[in-house]
């Protein structure tokens, strides 16, 4: 292991030794800067600028690295915040609809109780469960039946007017003949000049007036009622507005009517419970 | 290119010191990357090369800390003529010969900075002899894991391993 000493230089000690003592001058120096404020001597600023690169690199990669961790979290963050949200939204757009629905279902059976008020005749309320106003024979189905006091014959209607009466009924059921239906006949009267004549659907989204004679004062906008004179609906109820008024072909015109009820759109109903004629009194009537 | 290797090793442990002192503003108290590159670059026994790189090191380290200027400039080239001195007689190889090197390379330098702050400062370091064998512990063992690494993944060994001939 030992070396011979020739292999040994001997001036590196006496430049270590200059070296010492330079950087001893240098620490002196610096030590004495210290106390009057300067704590960077110009070499010291010159070794500094010279690896400056370093530190800054290292510093940059430190912040970048720590940016891109926080803009990471903070984007997972967001991620979760976003998909909370869109439940959140989902959510609020469900009871929202719902309360729209709500709302509407108020606002219409609030119309609809109000309507009921002013009639004298007992009446049930009931919900549509089936409505077929495709075919010609135009009819819906209701929610109740017998068991609700709801009769044959017993006149349907809604805020609007006229809808139609009910034909079949089970126990919890029953079946009503609309207005517009092709075998439909209902005791109808003009507003304005009270002339009555025959409402009959026309089978499709109509109706049309029967038995108003040819000099008869009909116009179109003219309100149409229930004339109460069929046994089946009361009088006064509103059915529609004459939409054209033709004479015809023989003593009587041809007058096309509009139904004041939107059968497309009827979620609700009152059924009125009319006084039924006896069936001894229709067998010999006129 | 031992020139270059040593600047290449300059600047990591410079990168180190920035690191540690930008995450860890405390862990230089218990390590001192300088002294391992030193240690290595002496191991060679190049005392010319070795002062060379202790000051140039040293005042690198000055500039980045809070130190008098030349303060580890001073410690680590009397640590790096220490080493060199030893290697140029004695030819040291092998993890366990580079720990003992960083051993007593850490040792002198901490007793260097203690003496000279000791006469410039007039001032005592806290805690010195504690933080001495915490330094010289942690520095010895990461040291001699860089020297296991390079040895045996890039078939490093220290700088001018082979002795030059007398003269510079």
């Amino acid at each position: 292991m030992a070396v011979s000493a020739d292999v040994v230089p001997r001036r590196p000690t006496l430049l270590f030794i200059v070296v010492l003592g330079l950087l001893f001058i240098l620490m002196s120096l610096s030590s004495r800067t210290r106390y009057i404020g300067e704590t960077r001597t110009m070499f010291e600023r010159t070794v500094m600028t010279l690896f400056s690169p370093v530190p800054k690199l290292v510093n940059w990669l430190g912040q970048s690295a720590s940016d891109g961790y926080h803009g990471y979290l903070d984007m997972r963050h967001a991620v979760n915040e976003n998909l909370e949200l869109h439940r959140k939204v989902a959510q609020l757009t469900t009871e929202n609809l719902q309360l729209r629905q709500s709302e509407g279902d108020l606002k219409r059976l609030r119309a609809l109780m109000d309507y009921s008020e002013q009639l004298s005749t007992p009446s049930t309320l009931a919900h549509v469960l089936m409505l077929d106003t495709s075919g010609r024979f135009k009819s819906m189905v209701l929610d109740r039946g017998s068991a609700a006091g709801i009769d044959v014959n017993d006149a349907v209607v809604n805020a609007s007017g006229l809808i139609g009466r009910v034909v079949l009924t089970t126990k919890d059921m029953s079946k009503v003949q609309l207005v517009t239906d092709g075998n439909s006949a209902v005791g109808v009267l003009l507003e304005r000049t009270r002339r009555q004549g025959v409402l009959r659907g026309d089978g499709g989204s109509g109706a049309q007036l029967y038995d108003i004679p040819s000099l008869a004062d009909v116009a179109p906008g003219d309100a149409v009622l229930t004339a109460g004179i069929d046994g089946i609906y009361p009088k006064g109820i509103p059915v529609g507005n004459v939409v054209k008024a033709d004479k015809g072909a023989d003593l009587f015109k041809s007058i096309v009517m509009k139904p004041s009820v939107d059968f497309g759109s009827i979620e609700e109903v009152i059924v009125l419970h009319t006084r039924k004629i006896p069936h001894d009194v229709v067998r010999y009537a006129p | 290119m031992r020139w270059l290797r040593f600047l290449v090793g300059l600047l990591i442990a410079l990168t180190l010191h920035s690191l540690l002192d930008s995450f860890f503003p405390n862990a230089l108290a218990f390590f001192n990357p300088y002294v391992i590159l030193i240690v290595y670059y002496s191991m060679g026994g190049n005392i010319f090369g070795a002062i060379v790189a202790g000051v140039i090191a040293g005042l690198v380290q000055d500039a980045y800390s809070g130190a008098i200027f030349g303060l580890h400039a001073f410690a680590l080239t009397v640590c790096a003529y220490a080493v060199a001195y030893i290697n140029s007689r004695l030819v040291l190889r092998g993890t366990l010969a580079f720990g003992a090197c960083l051993v007593g390379a850490v040792i002198v330098n901490e007793l260097v900075i203690y003496v000279l702050v000791n006469i410039l400062l007039k001032q005592k370091i806290e805690m010195f002899e504690q933080g001495m064998v915490v330094k010289t512990i942690f520095t010895c063992l990461f040291g001699m894991l860089v020297y296991q690494l390079l040895t045996l993944f890039l078939r490093e060994e220290p700088i001018e391993a082979t002795r030059r001939p007398a003269g510079w």
